[in-house]
């Protein structure tokens, strides 16, 4: 077992998860705090030491199936802070349903470690396993809230649709394993540059692939499912499954199409600028239509995921490193805005439809505030940070010649704007239905402020992400 | 002997038929769980299959692990389904129209 | 046509009907059965194609534990199969149109186009004392010994998921508490009273 140092964190955060899994068992109902702070608390150890690995570490361990480079330590660090951001969010949302169980937390650090192992996977077995140990946490999260009838069947759709995806993206492994004879990334690519034979099979295989992914994503023509789980899951759950995931799904993408199939980037590139196309088109028009803001923000990942594959078709370091700076930054921007969310669901009240947000102002500033810094970001107006990573990505893929994808995004961007912006009006401008102030906790608070003061400052100097984005695609 | 090509089309013709079990029976969540396993039988029997014709195990390894995984999936995917018939006393997916997709 | 190919034939004959009416038949129940030979038949085919050990597993673990579990959900929800048929009959001819249009394509590509069997000779019969066996069971513990350690990670997801689903504390139900019965001492049980002896007279 040589490297085995590498999986430090993993390692870490295993023997840490099965701990809150059965110190909770002997707590009484009302230390459950514990199980929060227990919870936390692996998190930042896990960060902290994954943190160590960012820079120089690389290689790989078990006999190859695991491996840490300059991408991987920088996207499992975002992952786990994100986390431990959504955890504070969603602290007393869960209590006051009931659902903060120790199982929450144990699912949501079993989810975390699965995106962990997507990230660093090596071959199309990790993959598989990673993607699943996130996807069958997700499914148990949505559910658990168990007296919510809406809960229960959106999770129903979503174990559906998982699993129908999963078997798409495993028909396309078994035709990639079948016409290159390994499982191993690396292999597989030389295997695919060497002998013209096997790319035929590979490119059979590729397109049940990209369904599978598309599918995962909530890329149009696959996206039937995510309003649906979106508003139907608990928002505790949606800011999870819309927040660090997505980061997690842009390193499966690098990993099978980039690690693997580079060879055959003409063909998903193709794919991807269609995908791209219809997401960025129907996830702007469907989210203006929407009056509930969960159902909106589910819209607007569609949209914002069809930016996420635009950096990708440009299948360069350049593209791809704008595609990973758009995750990261839509990954903590969205997680502000659900945090907002989470906030004003206080009491067993629900904030779902858009109403709920005017005059949020007059309620609770700094919520209103964080909400519309995070909203304008989203909708890519300058100078904040969704401003400048829209900006990277239609470089990109200007620069490698796909300036109709471009126009297309920026029509669509100045459409989203709308919603976006008819969102900040209601709560500044509006009178609010329900005028009684909601307070939140302090370390909420905290995390909101350094949340939305994030989206700015990373906005007005976004050089240092985007440096160590480049950074992971310069070898 | 027999050829490569015929263990394909079989996975093939199982690939075929649970789509179509999924579209058919988007009604009735049993079914649609039995598809999804006869899917995941299809993609078995490619591993299978190649891992015969190439010589090497890592095909069988990954048939092992997908086992597995089924095995967990099919769990988690019954409890939803006792949770939800708990909630909705139905399984009926067209009943289902809390949500409007 | 030589034996094994026969051998083939017949399995993969049973097996796609029994496929077909899985997604078919009108009783869930059915439909669980056909299923569990749909896997019969599948590791009958496995078997052809020498790897004994999953053939087994696929029985032990699919058939004897999966399906079982299916059987279970499926009585113990009292379901009403009739609404569920409903459009069934209606999306039949396009769901025939569209499943044999995709079939039809597969097979286009998977046989002589993208998988030409000259790539793919039949590989050398193995020796006499070679075990499928411990040869999957080497690669495991080594070579995936990860894959392993994330698979039980994940069937530890499942049962932890599982419980918190579909365990609930019914109101009307009596406990034992191990805990408090060894506890209990003699004085907690029998009380020794002490009277005057009463005579008969």
């Amino acid at each position: 077992m040589d490297n085995l140092h590498l999986a430090t964190p993993e390692i870490f955060m295993l023997f840490a998860s099965c701990a809150v899994l059965v110190v909770d068992l002997f707590l009484k109902p009302g230390q459950r705090h514990m199980t929060y702070w227990l919870t936390q608390g692996s998190l930042l150890i896990t960060l902290l030491l994954t943190y160590g690995q960012v820079g120089d570490t690389a290689g790989t361990a078990f006999s190859g199936a695991y491996t840490v480079d300059g991408m991987s330590a920088v996207l499992k660090s975002w992952i786990l802070l994100i986390a431990i951001g959504g955890f504070v969010y969603t602290r007393d949302y869960i209590k006051d349903r009931e659902i903060a169980n120790g199982e929450y937390y144990v699912l949501g650090l079993f989810g975390v470690m699965g995106m962990m192992i997507m990230t660093s996977s090596n071959n199309l077995l990790t993959i598989y396993l990673g993607l699943e140990l996130l996807a069958l946490s997700l499914y148990a999260m949505v559910a658990l809230y168990r007296s919510n009838a809406d809960a229960s069947e959106a999770a129903m759709k979503y174990f559906v649709l998982g699993a129908l995806a999963s078997g798409m993206l495993l028909y396309g492994m078994s035709m990639v394993y079948g016409s290159t004879g390994s499982l191993d990334l690396a292999t597989i690519s030389q295997a695919l540059t060497t002998s013209d034979a096997g790319s035929t099979g590979a490119r059979f295989g590729l397109t049940f692939i990209i369904v599978g992914l598309a599918f995962k994503l909530g890329a149009v023509p696959f996206h039937m499912w995510v309003p649906d789980v979106y508003d139907g899951a608990p928002t505790s759950v949606t800011l999870y499954i819309s927040t660090a995931p997505k980061i997690a799904a842009f390193a499966m993408i690098i990993r099978l199409l980039v690690d693997g199939l580079e060879v055959l980037s003409s063909d998903w590139t193709l794919m991807f600028a269609i995908l791209a196309a219809l997401s960025l088109v129907v996830g702007n028009l469907l989210a203006i239509a929407q009056q509930n803001i969960k159902r909106m923000l589910a819209y607007s990942t569609i949209s914002h995921v069809g930016f996420l594959l635009l950096g990708m078709v440009a299948a360069n370091p350049e593209g791809y490193s704008a595609s990973m700076f758009y995750a990261i930054t839509y990954a903590f921007t969205t997680l502000a805005a659900f945090g907002v969310l989470l906030v004003l669901s206080r009491n067993g009240e629900e904030a779902v439809m858009l109403d709920d947000l005017s005059g949020l102002f007059r309620r609770n500033a700094l919520a209103a505030t964080v909400m519309m810094v995070a909203l304008i970001s989203l909708a890519g107006v300058p100078p904040l940070v969704g401003f400048y990573a829209k900006l990277s990505v239609l470089k990109a893929v200007i620069s490698a010649g796909y300036v109709w994808l471009a126009v297309i995004a920026v029509i669509m961007s100045v459409v989203g704007a709308f919603y976006y912006l008819r969102a900040i009006k209601m709560m500044f401008f509006d009178d609010p239905v329900d005028s009684s102030e909601v307070p939140a906790r302090m370390d909420v608070n905290a995390t909101l402020a350094v949340n939305g003061l994030a989206v700015v400052v990373l906005g007005i100097f976004p050089g240092w992400i985007m440096a160590v984005c480049v950074r992971a695609f310069a070898g | 002997m027999i050829p490569l090509s015929h263990f394909l089309v079989l996975g093939a013709i199982l690939f075929c038929l649970s789509v179509v079990g999924i579209f058919l029976n988007r009604k009735n969540v049993i079914i649609l769980l039995m598809s999804i396993e006869l899917m995941l039988l299809s993609v078995n029997m490619n591993f299978v299959t190649f891992s015969h014709f190439l010589d090497d195990g890592a095909g069988q390894i990954f048939v092992f692990f997908i086992l597995t995984v089924a095995a967990a999936e099919a769990a988690i995917g019954l409890a939803i389904l006792v949770v939800l018939f708990r909630n909705r006393q139905t399984i009926n997916v067209a009943d289902l129209n809390q949500l409007k997709g | 046509m030589s034996f094994q190919l026969f051998i083939f034939y017949v399995f993969a004959i049973i097996m796609v009907f029994a496929a077909a009416r899985v997604i078919t038949v009108r009783n869930p129940v059915y439909a669980a059965m056909f299923l569990v030979l749909t896997f019969f038949t599948a590791a009958a085919i496995w078997m052809l194609l020498e790897a004994e050990f999953l053939a087994v597993t696929l029985v032990l673990v699919y058939v004897g534990a999966v399906m079982v579990l299916f059987l279970f959900v499926v009585m113990m929800l009292d379901i009403n199969v009739e609404p569920l048929r409903e459009g069934f009959v209606k999306y039949l001819p396009v769901g025939i149109l569209v499943g044999s249009i995709m079939f039809l394509e597969m097979v286009f590509l998977l046989t002589q186009r993208y998988f030409p069997s000259e790539n793919f000779p039949a590989p050398a019969a193995k020796p006499a004392n070679y075990s499928n066996t411990e040869e999957l069971g080497r690669l495991l513990y080594s070579d995936y010994l990860f894959h392993f350690e994330v698979a039980a990670l994940i069937l530890m997801v499942a049962i932890v998921a599982a419980i918190a689903l579909t365990m609930r504390r019914r109101s009307d139900t009596k406990y034992q508490r191990p805990g408090l019965q060894v506890q209990v001492k003699k004085e907690d049980r029998l009380r020794v009273v002490s009277m005057d002896t009463e005579s008969k007279s």
